[in-house]
């Protein structure tokens, strides 16, 4: 199941968004993978792959997950995403 | 790890930033730098994976990623101030230089020059090892900062 979502927070996903994002989706019972449009996904459990992503803001990405409960954890971590993190 | 800049070594849950205190980015230490022009080098040796003016990630060739963040909320100065010495994608030996800034501008910009220095994707007892490890206290660019085991 993928979700695509444009990324709110002004500066992208830097330093603070990015961990953020990543403590949430450790929290998840599913891993979840990130990727920019087109591009290899990677795991959104890694602060390290989701830096290296260097997602500016106003970019889409695609949420990836499969199993029991995936639509309301990439529903929730699309809702993290549309908000301005750095708020 | 060695330190990226010369300061005073404090413990994170001293960082003006909430989501750096509390460890969110990761375990690590951060730096009240000198104030004045100074260099700021690689505290690890490794790839160069990610290069912005305010903050860049190295790689271990084990893989492990650092990240040194110039300041808080620098992102929002657009590179003002900062000037690349190294380039994204190099090898870059620890104590290498990485970028020119200075401390003094960025506080009188109204921000905090404080760096973070993160240990990225650490595993809990990793995070308790290191946060032992921190030499807090006056350190020079390049002394050790922490042990990453």
């Amino acid at each position: 199941m993928q979700r695509t979502v444009t990324v709110a927070s002004r500066v992208g996903l830097h330093a603070r968004p990015a961990a953020v994002f990543v403590k949430a989706a450790s929290a998840a019972s599913l891993p979840v993978t990130i990727a920019k449009e087109g591009k290899d996904p990677v795991s959104a459990r890694s602060i390290l792959a989701v830096l290296g992503l260097d997602v500016r803001g106003g970019e889409d990405v695609v949420l990836e997950a499969e199993g029991d409960g995936a639509d309301e954890i990439l529903e929730r971590l699309a809702d993290l995403l549309t908000e301005d993190l750095e708020g | 790890m060695v330190a990226p800049v010369g300061g005073r070594a404090i413990a994170l849950a001293e960082v003006p930033d909430a989501v750096f205190a509390q460890h969110m980015v990761g375990p690590g230490a951060a730096i009240d730098p000198v104030r004045g022009p100074g260099v700021v080098v690689s505290p690890v040796s490794g790839i160069l994976v990610k290069l912005k003016p305010h903050a860049f990630v190295v790689t271990a060739e084990d893989g492990r990623g650092v990240l040194v963040h110039l300041g808080i909320d620098t992102v929002n100065l657009d590179g003002g101030g900062f000037v690349l010495l190294a380039e994204e994608g190099r090898v870059v030996p620890a104590g290498a230089p990485v970028i020119r800034w200075n401390p003094a501008a960025v506080e009188a910009a109204g921000l905090s020059p404080v760096c973070p220095v993160i240990a990225l994707d650490a595993d809990r007892a990793a995070a308790e090892a290191l946060a032992g490890s921190v030499a807090l206290g006056p350190v020079r660019a390049g002394d050790r900062l922490f042990t990453w085991a």
